[in-house]
């Protein structure tokens, strides 16, 4: 058993180094080599954080529910663990997301917040995340709230497309056509570099999220082992 | 259907025990009565004004009228262990949750058949005549509600806080419903008829036929944790 | 503030944050790691 221990150690470092590795790519392609845009200027930089952190941070939502029905299927500790470390980790995610939207909203639209679809939508992720990590916080039973958070992560997720359905058609049928904000995404009709530099910065996240998702899958797993000794004894 | 017959027989139970002690309907009748003012007094909802805040604010008020009866409706199976005596007869444990969804439905519905007019009557309204299919919107709404909200009530159980904590997952859940209801109601106020409001309501159809399908499925897991 | 201005806030704050989480992780492991190593060494102890 230590054996798989140190493998999977070396495993994640490696992981962990390739994930810096492109993270220092990314931010020099992000921040230097790639050109400003013709309109928003060097401020759509931010859209190299704010892209791939929306991204993981529905991967990490499908995550939580793969794990969730896996757990109510088959009742294995792991699944348990890898649904609740996607689930912080993707709050952490959707806050960073909404934290640079409101950022890059600032100079863009000369305002901290404005109620458009995504980000409105991103909050709402943010809000489901953050019940999932409180109602876990909150049943003291460990089986009962892994059973309970299995059910808001399946549930959370079914209602994620009827939740963009409803906002979408709340924002675009109250929106006189002056003020329509461009909905495209910033990759249509793009500077061939800063697709590369959006691509590099995506798979740069990407790793570190794998990263961070096995380091917290381990602390779960050491901390269910530290509970087991603890009730069990030696046994 | 044994289930039908079972979740009929589970529900008859709820309506007697709430037929004789009450409690949970008259609390829900008066919270929702004493919101319609609290709005007043907030907002000096003025005569123009009513027409175009009363979606908005009737569904506020059914969305905190309902939490208080969601919070009660596994109250009697608490007591006296009876849930446990459920859990170990060979009953359906979806009939329990169909009885339970149907039982929040009905007071639900209740406390709206009240609160509609009631609100028609304190703001001066004219527009009687919108009230059915107003009503009927509601009702769309009202049923995606107690789907989720029974489904969660269950899951909080047995939780810390979970009179809080009710409210605080269940309400992102429901942003699909109360969108589409208030949407639609307003439609339904400014134009006296449906028209574009169709789509929302096909958008809440979905979600109660989605709901109910997975809290049915899903249900058994809940209630035995 | 300039436009680097906000680039540079949203970067710093970003990248801060993961950093924070990282370390947070990083201490979760290594007393996690503490705990087992005196537990199972104490159960062994009291075979």
């Amino acid at each position: 058993m230590r054996e798989t221990d140190q493998k999977q150690g070396r495993g994640r470092t490696i992981l962990g180094a390739l994930a810096l590795l492109s993270i220092l790519v990314g931010l020099a392609w992000g921040l230097i080599l790639a050109p400003p845009d013709a309109y928003q200027g060097e401020v759509q930089r931010i859209m190299y954080l704010h892209i791939p952190t929306i991204l993981i941070a529905y991967l990490s939502f499908f995550i939580v529910f793969v794990a969730s029905c896996l757990y109510l299927w088959k009742r294995e500790r792991r699944d348990d663990i890898l649904a609740y470390s996607a689930a912080e980790i993707g709050i952490l995610f959707t806050g960073l997301t909404i934290i640079e939207g409101s950022i890059w909203g600032k100079p863009t639209w000369g305002v901290w917040w404005t109620w458009d679809a995504r980000l409105t939508l991103t909050a709402i992720l943010f809000l489901i995340f953050t019940g999932y990590m409180i109602l876990r916080s909150l049943i003291e039973d460990e089986n009962r709230g892994a059973i309970c958070g299995a059910v808001l992560g399946i549930i959370g997720f079914l209602d994620i497309p009827l939740i963009h359905m409803s906002v979408y058609w709340w924002r675009t049928l109250h929106q006189p056509p002056s003020i329509l904000r461009p909905d495209k995404l910033p990759w249509e009709n793009v500077h061939p570099s800063m697709l590369l530099a959006l691509s590099i910065n995506f798979l740069a996240f990407l790793l570190l999220y794998f990263y961070l998702l096995a380091l917290r899958f381990r602390v779960g797993e050491m901390q269910d082992e530290v509970k087991k000794l603890k009730l069990y004894g030696g046994q | 259907m044994e289930l039908l017959r079972q979740a009929a027989r589970l529900l008859w139970k709820d309506f007697l025990l709430e037929l004789r002690r009450r409690e949970s309907l008259v609390t829900m009748f008066f919270f929702g009565a004493l919101l319609l003012f609290v709005f007043q007094f907030a907002f000096e909802i003025s005569a123009e004004r009513a027409a175009e805040m009363a979606p908005g604010l009737l569904w506020l008020a059914f969305l905190f009228t309902g939490t208080l009866g969601l919070t009660q409706l596994f109250q009697a199976e608490r007591e006296n262990h009876c849930l446990d005596a459920l859990l170990l007869s060979p009953m359906d444990r979806a009939s329990l949750y169909l009885a339970k969804v149907s039982f929040n439905l009905f007071l639900m519905l209740l406390v709206e058949l009240v609160i509609f007019p009631l609100f028609w009557v304190l703001f001066n309204l004219t527009s009687w005549h919108l009230l059915p299919t107003l009503f009927f919107v509601a009702f769309l709404g009202t049923l995606g509600f107690c789907v989720l909200g029974t489904l969660f009530s269950a899951v909080t159980m047995r939780a810390r806080a979970k009179e809080l904590l009710l409210p605080l997952i269940l309400f992102p859940l429901m942003i699909p419903v109360i969108l589409a209801t208030i949407r639609a109601m307003e439609i339904i106020l400014r134009s006296g008829e449906l028209g574009e409001g169709a789509a929302w309501l096909r958008l809440l159809l979905g979600f109660d036929v989605i709901f109910l399908t997975a809290g049915f499925l899903i249900f058994e897991w809940v209630i035995e944790a | 503030m300039g436009p680097w201005g906000f680039v540079f806030l949203a970067y710093g704050i970003v990248w801060s944050c993961l950093l924070l989480y990282l370390f947070s992780l990083k201490r979760r492991q290594r007393k996690a790691a503490a705990e087992l190593l005196q537990l199972r060494s104490t159960s062994r102890g009291t075979d």
